[in-house]
């Protein structure tokens, strides 16, 4: 009993940081959730949902099934319980009938808007970058408050290297959660991978604002360092002045992380030791 | 630190105390009025009581309600990496390579088994 109560409440944090562990989800599963379904109360439906997903994402289609047939039972004609289907489908790559369920959704509730995002993800998983794109931008003039898709979009333009415009999603997304270190780093690795001086005084001014909301971003840190000695190439003399002392701070910081860590002079040693056949 | 029975316990022995100092000091007043007296003080009794119960309960109440959070927007944060951020569900695709670890996976045909066939 106390393992169940364990076992849920890891599900639930799972569940609540969008961790994708599918793999240790369908382990729980099969130890102890499939048992003991009715003792889980109000959340057993999200739970099934959870494992539904997992299975799917680690090809247990017998897991898979029952969730959806448990589900299908308690809310028949539900929409979210035929997405799932449609999941399913997807797996074995039937698209063509994920597809023909989606468009069957849509018609009968226009403002369904996980049914336009599996299409999309059917889009990408076909590996037609540029529909999906397409699909998605047209999905973003009704939901332009949607993170997700925001989000989405700037990783579909990176796989095309469109620097400029994944740069603009990040941009949104920082709009939408200000606080959010990762999305300032984000937004400086894009404007870093981009190059040009410009881009790069850029990308320093957000590593540096990343490292404001969250000291220990360790990437954040290198990205100061790599930012900083690029931009102290230049003629202007305090600039130059300001970009070496900057250079000099994190190259310390980040020495005094690693001195918290373990020793790293002895551990590299090692692994140069090992290196050498 | 999760609520234990006994900050339970210190919680209602807080509100059992303040109450019943609140009824000692309505006693009082009846008894003033009985007495046909002014008004002037609470007995130092009861005040003290009715003290030493509100600080009970706020002890109590602390140590029941749970965790605080931390002041800072971002602190939350923190501790997450940009490789569980940029998880998206919505957009989860299937066709990935994870599949050939499943007992149930069929691998597609390769060329020399159709050739035998």
């Amino acid at each position: 009993m106390f393992n169940l109560k364990d076992d849920i409440e890891s599900l639930r944090l799972w569940r609540e940081n969008i961790d994708r562990k599918s793999r240790e989800i369908i382990k729980l599963w099969q130890s102890t959730i499939e048992d003991n379904l009715e003792n889980l109360g109000n959340e057993k439906f999200v739970v099934l949902e959870q494992a539904c997903v997992a299975a799917l994402d680690t090809y247990e289609l017998n897991v898979a099934k029952r969730c959806i047939q448990l589900l299908n039972s308690a809310f028949p004609n539900s929409i979210r319980v035929r997405t799932l289907e449609a999941m399913w489908f997807e797996v074995d790559e039937k698209y063509e009938e994920a597809m023909h369920i989606l468009e069957n959704i849509i018609k009968q509730d226009s403002t369904n808007s996980a049914a336009r995002k599996r299409k999309i993800a059917i889009l990408k998983a076909q590996g037609k970058s540029i529909e999906a794109i397409k699909e998605l931008t047209d999905y973003l003039k009704i939901y332009m408050a949607d993170i997700e898709a925001w989000q989405e979009l700037s990783e579909l333009y990176l796989n095309e290297n469109e620097f400029n415009k994944a740069a603009f999603c990040v941009e949104e997304l920082i709009i939408h959660n200000p606080h959010n270190h990762l999305l300032h780093q984000r937004y400086a690795d894009i404007k870093y991978s981009q190059g040009g001086q410009e881009n790069i005084e850029i990308a320093k001014n957000y590593y540096c604002q990343a490292l404001k909301l969250n000291p220990n971003n360790i990437r954040a840190l290198y990205g100061v360092y790599l930012t900083g000695t690029h931009t102290s190439i230049t003629k202007n003399a305090q600039k130059k002045k300001d970009s070496s002392k900057l250079v000099e701070w994190s190259v310390k910081e980040i020495e005094k992380r690693y001195s918290k860590v373990s020793s790293p002079l002895s551990d590299l040693e090692e692994r140069l030791a090992a290196l050498e056949v | 630190m999760p609520a234990t029975i006994i900050h339970r316990f210190i919680l209602c022995v807080g509100f059992l105390s303040l109450s019943h100092a609140g009824f000692s000091a309505a006693q009082h007043r009846s008894y003033l009025r009985l007495n046909e007296l002014d008004f002037t003080h609470l007995p130092l009794d009861i005040f003290i009581q009715a003290l030493i119960s509100l600080f009970v309960i706020m002890y109590g109440v602390l140590q029941v309600a749970g965790d605080f959070k931390e002041i800072k927007a971002s602190a939350e944060l923190e501790s997450r990496s940009w490789e569980t951020f940029r998880n998206v569900p919505s957009f989860y695709t299937y066709s990935h390579r994870g599949k050939a670890f499943s007992k149930m996976y069929k691998p597609p045909p390769t060329k020399e088994s159709l050739e035998e066939d």
